[in-house]
C-alpha cells in the first residue's frame, strides 16, 4: 500500500530531526566514507517510495464485474477518506460503493494510515488528478491544506465534492456532511439533560485545526452556554488516539473530582475516556457522550460506560457523495450545501429499527 | 565531534551521571514547582497515575536504551508495540489463555527484534535504515491483520495486566520496577551490558578482541523487541482494545526520555535508570499541563526545549571536562 511510503519518509525527516549526527554504527559501513552512506540512505529512503509508489495502482476497487455495456461511459471516481482504520470510513465506502452499482461507477478508495497525515492526503490527490479520474470525493484532512490541491484538480477540469470534512474554499462543486454545528449542540442538550442540567463537564475534541474537531467543540460549547447549571471545566484534545484520550481524561478527572459530564468529539475520544472512567471505578457516575457509532462504541453503549452517542450518517455521505459526483458530471445542478443530519442514539433506543440500519456494521 | 579512539574506550564514564543528575534534579524542580502550583498534583493517586502513564514509555526505553548505548536505533517501537498488542487482542478475543496471548505479543516483538538485529549485524545495514523498513513493515501488518478496525471484547480478566493494582500500587508501575533493575544489573553487572557499552565505544576494538559482535547486536535487538512486545501487551490491556494505530509516533517520545536521561545517541553512553528518569519527565510534564488544561501544543514545545537544554548541559558539561 502506497501510503506506507510517504508515512515513512514522514518520519524520516521527523527522526533525522533528533539525531546528533548521523554516526550511528559507523565503524559497521567500513571505510567507504561518507558519501557512500549518505548514498545509501538515499537509495534505501528511494527504495521505500519507489517501492510504495510502484504499488498504487493496485487500488481496491477492481472493476464490478456483470455491468452492462448499457451506453454512457464507466466514471472513475477517486474517493478519498481522511483515514482508513475508524470504522466511520468503512461505512462511508459501503455508501460510496452503493451509489456507484447504481449509477455505473468505478470507486478507487484510497486514504493515509493516519488522519493527520496531510501531506498524504495532497500526494494521494495529485497521483489520481494526474491519472485524469472524473471526479474526486475527498473527505479533507485540513481545512486550508487541501485547498490548493483542490485548485489544481479544478484546473484539470475534475469535478470535486467535499464530504464530511470540508475545506475553507468555494472551489468544491459540494460539501455533504453532518451539520457538526448542530450536531454537537444536541450533544451539550443530550449531556446536560442526563446530568440534570447542573455540573462540571469537559470536552475533548481530537484533532486542532481539523474543521470537523473544531465545529463540534464550538456547537457543543455554545449550545451548553444555553445551560445555566453547566459549567465547561476542561478542553483536551485526543489527537484521535485512544491511549492520549485515557491519559488527558484521567488528568482532568484528578483536576475536578467533581466532573459529572464529557463530551468526546470521536471515536478514539470517546472510547478513552470510556476506559479511563472504568479503570477509576466511575462508569455511570460520570456521563459520557461520544460521537460516531463504531461498533466498539455501540458494545461500550449496551455495557453502560457510554451514554449516548451523536450518529452520523456516513452512508448516506459516501452514497450522496458519489451520486452528486455523477449528477454533476451529467450537468444537473447539485445543492452547494448537503446535511446528511444526525441521531442521538442511547441505550433505550438502540434496538429501534431506524437507529440499527445507522450502526450495523457494514459488509466487507 | 568527539574521538573514539581505542584509548578512550569508555564502560560507563562521569558524563552520563552528571547529566542523570541533571535531569533526576529538573524532574525534582518540575515536580516541586507543580506540587506548589497545583495543589492537586501531588496527590497520591495523581502520582499513581502518572507512574501508570509513562509505564508504557518507561518499558520502550528501557529496550531503546540498550540500543543506543550499543550505538544503533530503533524507530520501529511503536509500530512493534502496536503489531504485538494486536497480535495479543486477536488472540484473546479468539481463545481465553491469557498468558498464551500475552507470551504471543512478547514473542511477536522478540521476532521483529531479532530480524532488526540480523539487518543490522549481518545484513550491515545501518540501524536507521533496517528499523525504519520494520517501522513501516510492522504497522502495516497491524493494519492488515486488523483490516484497520481496532479489536475489542477481550476478556474482563485480561484488564488487571494494564490497569490492575497490588497494594495500591498500578501492576504496570511494578513491572516497569521490576524490569528497570533487572536491566540495570545487566547492564551494569554481566558480560552483556559490558559488551554493549564498549560496542558502542568502538565496535572495531571489540570484534577484534575476539567477541562476536554480530551476535551480541542481535542478542540486544531480540531483548529489546520482547521488550516492546511486553510494552505492547500493557497498552493494549490499559486501553482494552487492540489498536493497530497505537503507539504513532511513540519512537520520538522514547529517544526523548533516553536522551533527556543520559544516552548519546553516538553509542557508548547512557543508563536505564536515566531512561526510566527521562520518561518520568515527560510525564510529568504532561500531566502538568493537562491538569493546568495548557494546551497541547505548549506540551510539545516544552518536552522539545527539554531535550534540548539535557543535551546542552551535557555538550557543556564535557567541554569543562568534568
Amino acid at each position: 500500500m502506497r501510503m506506507w511510503g510517504y508515512w515513512c519518509a514522514g518520519d524520516v525527516l521527523a527522526e533525522s530531526a533528533l539525531h546528533e549526527h548521523p554516526r550511528t554504527h559507523k565503524d559497521m559501513i567500513g571505510k567507504k566514507g561518507a558519501n557512500m552512506k549518505n548514498l545509501r540512505i538515499s537509495l534505501c529512503v528511494g527504495a521505500i517510495l519507489v517501492f510504495g509508489v510502484g504499488c498504487a495502482p493496485k487500488t481496491n476497487a477492481p472493476p464490478t464485474p456483470g455491468h452492462p455495456a448499457t451506453g454512457g461511459a464507466k466514471y472513475q471516481i477517486l474517493v478519498a477518506p481522511k483515514g482508513l482504520t475508524h470504522s466511520f470510513w468503512l461505512t462511508v465506502k459501503s455508501g460510496a460503493d452503493a451509489a456507484a452499482k447504481e449509477v455505473n461507477a468505478e470507486i478507487i478508495w484510497k486514504g493515509p494510515a493516519q488522519e493527520t497525515d496531510i501531506a498524504g492526503q495532497i500526494a494521494i490527490i495529485e497521483d489520481y488528478i494526474n491519472k485524469k479520474v472524473d471526479a474526486i470525493v475527498l473527505a479533507a484532512c485540513d481545512s486550508k491544506g487541501l485547498i490548493p490541491t483542490i485548485k489544481k484538480a479544478v484546473d484539470a477540469r475534475i469535478l470535486v465534492i467535499t464530504i464530511d470534512s470540508g475545506v475553507e474554499s468555494d472551489l468544491p462543486m459540494s460539501f455533504i456532511a453532518t451539520d457538526n454545528i448542530a450536531a454537537a449542540g444536541k450533544a451539550a442538550d443530550a449531556l446536560a439533560n442526563m446530568i440534570g442540567n447542573k455540573g462540571e463537564v469537559a470536552c475533548i475534541p481530537f484533532v486542532a485545526g481539523a474543521a470537523t474537531s473544531i465545529m463540534r467543540e464550538k456547537g457543543f460549547k455554545d449550545q451548553l452556554k444555553k445551560h445555566a447549571g453547566v459549567r465547561l471545566v476542561a478542553t483536551q484534545y485526543s489527537q484521535s488516539d485512544v491511549a492520549t484520550a485515557m491519559s488527558v481524561t484521567e488528568d482532568i478527572l484528578t483536576a475536578h473530582p467533581k466532573l459529572s459530564g464529557i463530551f468526546a468529539a470521536n471515536e478514539p475520544g470517546a472510547i478513552g475516556a470510556a476506559q479511563a472512567l472504568k479503570g477509576r471505578g466511575l462508569s455511570g457516575k460520570v456521563k459520557v457522550v461520544g460521537f460516531d457509532a463504531a461498533a466498539n462504541e455501540v458494545d461500550a453503549l449496551k455495557r453502560g460506560t457510554l451514554h449516548a452517542l451523536i450518529v452520523q450518517d456516513p452512508f448516506k455521505m459516501g452514497y450522496t457523495g458519489v451520486k452528486s459526483a455523477v449528477d454533476a458530471i451529467h450537468g444537473k445542478q447539485i445543492e452547494k450545501r448537503i446535511d446528511t443530519g444526525v441521531y442521538v442514539v442511547t441505550k433505550e433506543n438502540l434496538s429501534d429499527p431506524e437507529i440499527q440500519k445507522l450502526i450495523a456494521p457494514p459488509k466487507q | 565531534m568527539r574521538d573514539k579512539g581505542l584509548h578512550q574506550v569508555r564502560f560507563s564514564t562521569l558524563g552520563p551521571y552528571f547529566r542523570k543528575a541533571a535531569s533526576f534534579a529538573s524532574l525534582i524542580l518540575i515536580a516541586l514547582a507543580l506540587s506548589i502550583f497545583v495543589p492537586r498534583f501531588r496527590t497520591l493517586e495523581n502520582l499513581l497515575t502518572i507512574a501508570l502513564q509513562v509505564s508504557v514509555i518507561s518499558i520502550l526505553s528501557i529496550g531503546m536504551v540498550m540500543i543506543i548505548i550499543s550505538g544503533g536505533i530503533d524507530l520501529s517501537v511503536g509500530s512493534v508495540l502496536a503489531l504485538a498488542g494486536v497480535a495479543t487482542s486477536m488472540l484473546l478475543s479468539h481463545y481465553r489463555g491469557i498468558e498464551i496471548a500475552v507470551v504471543l505479543g512478547i514473542v511477536v516483538g522478540g521476532v521483529c527484534g531479532c530480524t532488526n538485529g540480523v539487518l543490522t549485524a549481518k545484513g550491515k545495514l545501518p540501524p536507521f535504515i533496517a528499523t525504519l523498513g520494520m517501522m513501516g513493515i510492522a504497522r502495516g501488518v497491524a493494519l492488515i491483520v486488523t483490516d484497520g478496525v481496532p479489536i475489542f471484547g477481550l476478556l474482563t480478566a485480561f484488564s488487571f495486566w494494564g490497569g490492575g493494582r497490588v497494594l495500591g500500587i498500578p501492576f504496570p508501575v511494578i513491572l516497569t520496577l521490576l524490569l528497570a533493575i533487572i536491566g540495570h544489573v545487566l547492564m551494569t553487572n554481566t558480560p552483556f551490558g559490558r559488551y554493549t557499552y564498549a560496542v558502542g565505544s568502538n565496535y572495531e576494538a571489540v570484534r577484534l578482541s575476539g567477541v562476536n559482535v554480530d551476535r551480541h547486536l542481535i542478542k540486544i535487538y531480540t531483548v529489546a523487541g520482547l521488550l516492546f512486545g511486553l510494552a505492547g501487551t500493557v497498552l493494549t490491556s490499559r486501553l482494552s482494545t487492540g489498536q493497530p494505530t497505537a503507539g504513532t509516533g511513540y519512537e520520538l517520545d522514547v529517544i526523548a526520555a533516553c536522551v533527556i536521561g543520559g544516552a548519546s545517541l553516538s553509542g557508548g553512553e547512557g543508563a536505564i535508570p536515566g531512561a526510566i528518569v527521562g520518561s518520568l519527565l515527560i510525564g510529568v510534564l504532561r500531566n502538568g499541563c493537562n491538569l493546568l488544561n495548557i494546551s497541547a501544543f505548549w506540551q510539545q514545545v516544552a518536552i522539545g526545549a527539554l531535550i534540548i537544554i539535557a543535551v546542552f548541559v551535557d555538550q557543556h558539561q564535557k567541554r569543562k571536562g568534568v
